[in-house]
């Protein structure tokens, strides 16, 4: 099947000039400019193929903004290979824009001075949608995004939630094949969220859209993706499937005990105490070398226990040890 | 090219609907800035009712290019100030410039068309006012061709400040910040070219005329049109040359602009 992202070896490195401090270093910095490069993508591969839905997630300040920058074609990378729906994102702007989505979560593509109607009425003339395809997809937009009561608000009056549903529409209506989310959900409550997840999830299935999705949020990323991508230091760690990445890295339980009575020091072989308090203590243990039943047969065997529980440990904790441990890390990595 | 005019009016009518959202408000706006800004040439007025002339030229003589340049610096503040520092800073600093280049419609079609001030009229009438009071002082000794050459010139004049306002933009590109020296050219271009040029000393003259050419775009042009001596002693057809260096103007802050968007796309923000 044909890619609809074809990245190869890219690489993007910035100068960051190191500043004189005070007047006479304002004045310096005319002439002496020294600086340090840093590579913010560096030699990056991967392919996307129509229809996918692939989350791309990684620390801050890994690549994640350069490389979306550069397959919107917003940033001229300094060396490599993007094919992004059968351009060159950076070389054929107009063309290339004409059939992609964006939205950046921290910013807004919409008027602020202009109502939401007036906003989506200039992009269909900008993106020239024919007038059945505009009314059929905002008609249909605006009930799943709920935008009905905020329609004629200019855009600055919006909240958060509101205009990234305003933003999410404006993004889709054209029907792109291509569509890159930059953190969608961001500063959102529980509600809009689930309201954005699920819009994005029916444009995916119903429309196969192929969507690249960037976020803080590894529930969105569990919620939505089948298939998640790494960076860190600007290399692509890991691209593959979320549920194979926590299969490997993972696999940690959590098995939550509370005591009859207080025991001093109540350990317990093959887990580790991660939360005490009182008779309430929180252990961890790595799922393919013990087995909850053989714990909770030792435990009993020593200790009076009044009730207990195991749970997954949740995503969000593997993927910050996965970082944090740099578990990922490549062993010829000399950084 | 019809589809970016649509596109472009388009915009603009949106625009002017929004601001025209307050009438009262909009009219008070109108009228003040209007006041003010012919408050600076009553006052210029009565002092020179004292003197009789400004170096040779009377006071009928300088409001027919006084109104002209104001006209035309209200007119180009009004079409061009998407790409005035207040609008176009921020779209730069905010981001916003990135969600310009994402859309399929030209970049400096979408920066002209991102503010239209409709509250400029007031300075254009205002213009339109003191080139009205020049006339009616002055017997001008009108032709065709002169009739012709006032409009030619307002137009050269408007895509003349508008290509420095291009120029103060690109800047932006580099430094984030405000150029307030840029000020001294498109503002102070335009104080100058409404006085007779050549009672400024040699050296501004000299600014005016090789760094900033908005000499032959109000003094030669006026000397021909008024039938007044140039003490510069410049050839006849200098007069004509405001529509050349307009559009010359305009095509190096074009090609200015360009690089600027190109490099903001290789460096990043």
């Amino acid at each position: 099947m044909k890619s609809m992202i074809h990245v190869r070896d890219l690489h993007k490195t910035f100068r960051v000039y190191r500043n004189h401090k005070g007047y006479l270093g304002a004045l310096r910095n005319l002439f002496d400019r020294k600086y340090d490069l840093t590579h913010a993508v560096d030699g990056i591969s991967f392919d996307i193929h129509p229809g996918e839905l692939v989350g791309y997630i990684g620390p801050n300040g890994a690549g994640k903004s350069t490389t979306i920058k550069i397959l919107t074609g917003l940033l001229v990378p300094s060396a490599g290979e993007v094919i992004a729906n059968g351009h060159i994102p950076w070389k054929e702007r107009k063309r290339y824009v004409r059939d992609i989505g964006a939205v950046f979560g921290q910013r807004t593509t919409l008027w602020w001075d202009l109502p939401l109607t007036d906003s989506l009425d200039l992009l269909r003339h900008i993106y020239q949608i024919p007038e059945d395809l505009y009314q059929s997809n905002f008609g249909l937009f605006r009930e799943i995004l709920a935008l009905d009561h905020f329609i004629n608000t200019p855009v600055r009056a919006l909240s958060l939630g509101q205009r990234m549903r305003a933003d999410l529409c404006a993004a889709f209506l054209h029907n792109p094949s291509l569509v890159f989310l930059d953190e969608p959900t961001i500063g959102l409550d529980v509600i809009a969220k689930q309201r954005i997840r699920e819009f994005i999830q029916y444009i995916n299935q119903e429309r196969h859209t192929t969507i690249l999705l960037t976020t803080h949020d590894i529930s969105d990323i569990a919620r939505l993706c089948e298939r998640v991508m790494i960076i860190d230091h600007g290399r692509i760690l890991f691209n593959g499937k979320l549920a194979d990445l926590l299969e490997t890295f993972g696999g940690r339980r959590l098995l939550n005990v509370e005591f009859a009575e207080e025991y001093p020091s109540p350990t317990l072989d093959g887990a580790d105490i991660i939360y005490r308090n009182g008779v309430n203590i929180h252990y961890s243990f790595q799922r393919r070398s013990v087995s909850a039943s053989a714990l909770i047969r030792r435990l009993s065997e020593n200790y009076r226990i009044k009730d207990l529980s195991v749970e997954d440990q949740p995503i969000e904790d593997t993927i910050r040890e996965i970082y944090e441990n740099r578990l990922l890390y490549y062993d010829t990595d000399d950084e | 090219m019809i589809h970016a005019l649509r596109l472009l009016a388009r915009m603009y009518r949106v625009q002017i609907r929004s601001q025209l959202q307050y009438p009262l408000s909009f009219i008070m706006d109108l009228l003040s800035s209007a006041l003010i800004l012919g408050f600076f040439f009553v006052a210029f007025a009565l002092t020179l009712t004292r003197f009789e002339s400004i170096g040779g030229w009377t006071l009928g003589e300088v409001a027919f290019i006084w109104g002209i340049t104001e006209f035309s610096f209200g007119t180009m503040d009004m079409v061009f100030s998407g790409f005035d520092y207040d609008s176009f800073g921020p779209i730069i600093r905010k981001g916003q410039f990135d969600q310009l280049l994402l859309r399929p419609a030209n970049i400096t079609l979408q920066v002209l068309g991102s503010r239209f001030v409709i509250r400029r009229l007031g300075r254009m009438a205002e213009g339109l006012l003191i080139f009205l009071f020049g006339l009616s002082r002055i017997q001008l000794d009108w032709s065709l061709l002169k009739i012709l050459y006032v409009p030619l010139l307002s137009i050269s004049q408007i895509l003349f400040f508008g290509s420095l306002f291009i120029i103060g933009a690109t800047t932006t590109f580099w430094t984030m910040e405000r150029l307030e020296i840029l000020n001294i050219f498109t503002y102070g271009g335009a104080e100058v070219m409404s006085y007779p040029m050549h009672i400024f000393p040699r050296p501004i003259r000299m600014i005016f005329t090789y760094l900033v050419p908005s000499i032959f775009l109000s003094y030669f042009p006026a000397v021909y049109l008024l039938g007044k001596p140039d003490p510069l002693n410049a050839p006849a057809f200098i007069s004509f040359l405001a529509p050349v260096i307009a559009m010359l103007m305009l095509w190096l802050a074009l090609r200015f602009w360009r690089f600027g968007i190109r490099n903001y796309q290789s460096s990043g923000s």
